[in-house]
């Protein structure tokens, strides 16, 4: 008999998300929904911390192997619903009053099992399925604001382009279907290992950039990444706070799967696909974030940029010819940045809503009030979102004592460590570039001239933002031999990079 | 003496309670002094005044309970980097006298820092200064000191500059920082290459702890930099760390300026925290020196030149503060003089430098603390012309700077009569057991104390007696009762000091411990140590038995004293001889002492000015042009592409699916290319 209690924390977000769902069809009072949502995300959220180190293979009957519940799937699973919990929260303020918001907190729950299936599943099918259930709810709440012509177009981009990466996707499954006869990553893993010949044969490179660029489409790689900045601007705020920090964390956790384990043997051909994409994402995110003048818009493109850092996992971990250390710390870096950008970005997006929410609320008709000049002398207007603000941005710069330094630390390390030193300057430059956009943000917000009288800030858009940064405080410092909160997630992110390599 | 067996606390474990609790003063002072018992003071005061139970704990179990001494240390950020805290005579006197000065001086700017409006910020920065001091003399490796030296630098320039609205006292913190930067570059400078060649001996724990390169300093004896021995180069780079802090000539010039800042500042500067750092480091650094060729001779003459030098500057100065600033200088010349004289003398050489030292710190506090009284009593005017005829408005006063002037000079059974006449005979001694540069050492220090007698006595004679020269002078008002007693407790230690210490003998016997590999009871801090042995690696052959001076050479000292004393009281006092007609501005010699030697005219004028600022604009115009440019080039790079990236990004979706196929197709070919064809 197979203990399921493993599956308890996504069976609780389904759960919910069907509770919801059916409940917001009866009551009028629909603000209870919220906390319906954020107590099954709590929940789980608790259970997958308790179960942090759960190992435990489906390999039977229904499950045949498709899901596992790894310490790699338990991180990926906890940021999904910690983005999850910030987002619940802060829609409890953004659509307090909506009529519709059963809706919106039905599919951000159902997005968040398609997020956590990816994370678990060992099979490329449940995989694709759970990308799919992922994807087409996020399409919906990227056009959650019906009556906004930007959150249309900016739902209707991210449609089609998603349709033609599910596309190019399948079309690169199928291709390692028809190679090896399975579409267990274990297996594939297994079949590429016992035949050098077949992981040469011209198509399986075929499968290998259909399935790059399918996963490229939501990692936000450069050049699959158009959609990203025009989806995020328009989508409401904190629908793109769960796209950045969460939708994207799933690209990963499926990128790192196929790759780092299914297609390992084929690494010295994907390992220089990935250091071009690694190298032009990071620099042109970043390059084009210095140009922005509306600030969702630069945090869409800082988003893009720190998809190429993460990105760097891949080079180092197919770079190092005897995996080692390196490779270890790469993936734990890599897990850690998911982590911290996961919480950072999640929660800037948020800070944005709160500001431009005050803005509308007190400054009356605005053409955009996500322009950089609306944030002048925010400091004096709304002191405490400013601060936390600011605090948010030096994390995702990377600057301590926050979260964002130490992941930024540990996985750029690791490219030293591997040898990749042109890597690892090429990363530390783009670092430094990005300062610039982020700095010029808190500049404006601390000697900025203000436009008009303070506001009064939301309480709730405060809670969200204050638990965000004192969570990346709290995890600051997690290097090894140290005892704190950010030592636990540092081992966290060890333990599942040596269960991801198997190092 | 008490029971040695008495068990008590053993106060060494404490020791860095020393140096935490005046930083916990610090913190305490900057963040809620403002709210405390008279708007600050009370922690800066309470948290030294904890150092000194500790201090005098520690000096209790070491020499009475002769419990032995006392090195901890402990890994620091890096292997082979350690901090640690060494017990020993030499610290233990250090510690003892600057955390009883310090907790004086602090009781005495209760009343006299009672107007200022910072107050906290005064006492915040006095404790900073005060624990960065007592972490200095408690390091046991090199770059510990150093930080701790360089807190201590940062202190005394926000301490001179604390009256910041004043240009001048803007200027002057500004001075004292840029003359102890060049120093302590260079002082840098010597550590990384004392590191170095210790990491060339295959060292590899506490690399420059002091032990450890005193347990070395056979095997560093060998090693050459450019053709010369590079213990002599790294000791004349400590040494021009020691002129920047302990002001010796040239880096001497910032000295006179930072009378600028509060005169309790002045006051710990010169008495406790600051000056007193650069001999310490000679004596700790002792054998490092001994063991590197002719260091000591440079040492011996820079001291006796600039004990000189700068009582000749004293005699025309007209700032009360001031000429108690150049007796600094010309004070510490002396100590500096007679570590020099230690290539013969050996370990009594450091004794004899840190008693007239503590000796000085008393006296010099003493003196600073009664002209600070003077100038708060007559509205902060400094000009001696503009005084006269204080003591009868100001008796306590008065008669404290009595105390402190007498003992400056020497005047028997006070003080700096045990502690300088003893310098004295024994740099004769020096230059008769064939000390370098023979007798000018003796003869530079000779000079120097008749015209020590002379210049404390014109400024002791012209602003106590006589009559008043200015309307303020007229009527005095006398301190109050923080200040007053600081005074008297001050006196009583200026004036008996020497006689409290058996005449010194206790001190010295003390102090020599800190060098001797075993003592009577317990074995020192650096085991193994042999000066004998050391000496010889230098070419330096000291001493093996005490000799005694002849005893003109004792008396002499005394005699030029009551020279000077009696030149001052003939011209300042009975005004037997009008010296108007020499102290004119044509007069060339005039001119050159009131000009400092033009030294600050060669600084800033033609150093500073022509010099530095030609290469500066030579530089800037490199910075503006070349590197500003290239660094602009970049950005504008940066923006450019960004505003082209901009336009590929279109808002137009077929353009985004073409990119995406685009994309697949150049990754197609990249790896392709990459794997060699297919």
């Amino acid at each position: 008999m197979v203990d399921y209690t493993a599956l308890l924390p996504i069976g609780i977000v389904i759960a919910t998300a069907v509770i919801v769902l059916l409940t917001g069809l009866f009551i009028e009072q629909k603000k209870i929904l919220g906390y319906i949502t954020l107590v099954g995300l709590l929940t789980s959220l608790g259970l997958v911390l308790k179960g942090w180190d759960l190992n435990v293979a489906f390999d039977s009957a229904p499950f045949y192997g498709a899901i596992v519940v790894d310490p790699f799937a338990q991180i990926f699973n906890a940021m999904f619903l910690i983005v999850g919990v910030l987002v619940a929260i802060a829609a409890l303020k953004a659509y307090g009053d909506n009529p519709r918001q059963d809706e919106f907190y039905s599919m951000m729950l159902l997005a968040t099992v398609g997020m956590m299936v990816v994370a678990m599943s060992k099979d490329l099918l449940a995989l694709f399925i759970g990308f799919e259930l992922a994807s087409i709810a996020t399409y919906a709440m990227a056009g959650f604001d019906k009556r906004d012509p930007k959150s249309i177009e900016a739902a209707l981009k991210y449609f089609l382009i998603g349709g033609l990466s599910s596309s190019l996707m399948v079309f690169g499954i199928s291709y390692i279907y028809g190679l090896t006869g399975s579409t267990n990553i274990d297996t594939i893993a297994s079949v590429f290992g016992a035949n050098p010949g077949l992981a040469t044969t011209p198509a399986i490179l075929l499968a290998m950039v259909m399935l790059i660029a399918g996963f490229g489409f939501k990692m936000a790689f450069v050049p699959f990444h158009m959609w990203a900045p025009d989806t995020y601007e328009g989508a409401p705020s904190i629908v793109s706070a769960l796209l950045a920090a969460g939708s994207k964390k799933m690209g990963f956790a499926a990128a790192f799967r196929i790759f780092i384990v299914g297609l390992i043997a084929m690494k010295v051909d994907w390992y220089i696909a990935f250091m071009i994409l690694a190298v032009l994402t990071m620099t042109v995110g970043n390059i084009l974030a210095v140009v922005q003048t509306s600030v969702k818009r630069m945090l869409a493109y800082s988003s893009i940029a720190h998809a190429g850092y993460i990105a760097v996992v891949f080079v180092v971990v197919a770079y190092d010819p005897a995996p080692g250390v390196a490779v270890i710390h790469a993936m734990t870096g890599g897990l850690m940045h998911a982590f911290s950008h996961a919480i950072g970005k999640a929660a800037a997006f948020i800070a944005v809503a709160a500001i431009a929410y005050m803005i509308l609320s007190k400054d009356g008709k605005v053409d955009d009030p996500n322009h950089v000049s609306n944030y002048d002398g925010l400091a004096k207007r709304a002191p405490m979102t400013a601060f936390l603000f600011a605090l948010l941005l030096c994390s995702l710069a990377g600057i301590p004592p926050l979260f964002g330094f130490t992941s930024k630390f540990v996985l750029f390390l690791s490219t030293i460590e591997a040898g990749l030193v042109g890597l690892a300057i090429i990363c530390v430059l783009n670092s430094a570039l990005s300062v610039y956009y982020y700095a010029k943000v808190v500049m404006r917000m601390y000697w900025g001239e203000p436009k008009g009288e303070a506001f009064v800030e939301s309480s709730t858009y405060t809670f969200v933002l204050a638990i965000a940064v004192i969570a990346l405080i709290v995890l600051f410092m997690p290097l090894p031999g140290m005892v704190s909160p950010g030592d636990l997630v540092y081992q966290w992110a060890e333990v599942a990079a040596h269960a991801v390599t198997g190092v | 003496m008490m029971d040695p067996n008495l068990t008590t606390i053993d106060f060494r474990l404490y020791a860095h309670w020393i140096v935490l609790l005046p930083m916990i003063g610090f913190l305490l002072e900057l963040l809620i002094g403002k709210y405390t018992w008279r708007k600050g003071g009370m922690f800066a005061t309470l948290s030294i005044l904890g150092s000194m139970i500790i201090s005098y704990g520690c000096l209790y179990n070491v020499y009475v309970q002769e419990l032995g001494f006392w090195e901890y240390s402990w890994d620091w950020f890096y292997p082979g980097i350690v901090a640690g805290f060494t017990i020993d005579p030499l610290s233990l006197a250090m510690l003892c006298m600057v955390s009883f000065i310090s907790f004086f001086i602090h009781f005495y700017a209760i009343g006299y820092m009672s107007h200022d409006c910072a107050k906290n910020v005064y006492f915040a920065e006095t404790a900073l200064f005060t624990g960065s001091m007592f972490g200095l003399v408690l390091s046991n490796n090199l770059l510990q000191l150093f930080i701790f030296w360089e807190m201590v630098g940062v202190c005394s320039y926000l301490l001179i500059g604390f009256w910041w609205h004043k240009p001048e006292a803007a200027a002057a913190g500004k001075k004292a920082w840029m003359s102890c930067a060049v120093g302590d570059c260079l002082f840098l400078l010597g550590i990384a290459m004392m590191y170095t060649i210790m990491v060339k001996q295959g060292i590899t724990t506490e690399i420059i702890s002091f032990n450890n390169i005193f347990q070395n300093l056979e095997h560093l004896s060998h090693e050459t930099i450019f053709g010369m021995s590079a213990l002599t180069i790294i000791c004349i780079l400590f040494m021009c760390g020691v002129l920047g802090k302990s002001a010796g000539f040239p880096l001497h010039v910032w000295i006179p300026d930072a009378m600028e800042g509060p005169t309790t500042v002045s006051a710990l500067i010169h008495a406790a925290t600051m000056v007193t750092a650069g001999v310490y480091l000679i004596a700790r650094a002792f054998p490092i020196f001994l063991a590197a060729p002719n260091a000591l001779m440079i040492v011996a003459f820079m001291g006796a030149f600039t004990a000189l030098y700068a009582s000749t500057l004293g005699l025309v100065v007209n700032d009360l503060k001031r000429i108690f600033a150049y007796s600094t200088i010309s004070q510490l010349g002396y100590m500096i003089a007679i570590l020099g004289c230690g290539a013969v003398l050996g370990v009594a050489a450091v004794a004899y430098a840190i008693f007239h030292l503590v000796a000085h710190a008393f006296f010099k506090a003493l003196l600073f603390l009664s002209s600070g009284s003077v100038l708060h009593g007559i509205g902060n005017i400094r000009d001696i012309k503009e005084m006269g005829g204080l003591l009868k408005g100001m008796p306590w006063t008065g008669y404290a700077m009595l105390a402190g002037a007498l003992a400056l000079i020497a005047f028997p059974f006070t003080a700096g009569y045990y502690s300088k006449d003893r310098i004295i005979e024994d740099a004769y001694i020096y230059a008769t057991n064939g000390g370098d540069l023979g007798y000018m050492v003796w003869i530079f220090l000779v000079l120097g104390v008749i015209l020590t007698a002379t210049y404390t006595f014109r400024a002791w004679y012209l602003a106590m007696t006589g009559e008043p020269r200015s309307y303020p002078a007229i009527r005095p008002h006398e301190c109050g009762f923080w200040m007053k007693t600081t005074l008297v407790v001050l006196s009583v230690f200026a004036l008996g000091l020497g006689i409290m210490t058996g005449g010194g003998v206790k001190f010295w016997h003390f102090l020599e411990e800190t060098f001797v590999h075993e003592t009577q009871t317990a074995s020192g801090v650096y085991p193994g140590l042999d000066l004998h042995e050391i000496g010889l690696l230098g070419g330096n052959t000291l001493m093996q038995h005490g000799a005694h001076p002849p005893q003109w050479v004792i008396y002499l000292p005394l005699l030029l004293m009551i020279a000077g004393l009696a030149i001052a009281t003939t011209v300042y006092y009975k005004n037997r001889i009008d010296v108007s007609k020499y102290v004119k501005k044509d007069n060339p010699l005039y001119q050159i002492l009131w000009n400092k030697y033009y030294l600050d005219y060669l600084f800033k004028d033609i150093i500073a000015e022509k010099i530095i600022m030609t290469v500066f604009t030579f530089w800037d115009v490199l910075d503006r042009y070349v590197i500003d440019g290239v660094v602009n080039l970049l950005s504008w790079i940066t923006i450019q592409a960004g505003q082209v990236g901009r336009k590929l990004q279109t808002g137009v979706v077929q353009n985004y699916a073409t990119a995406v196929i685009f994309g697949v197709s150049m990754l197609m070919i990249l790896v392709i290319m990459f794997r060699g064809g297919l």
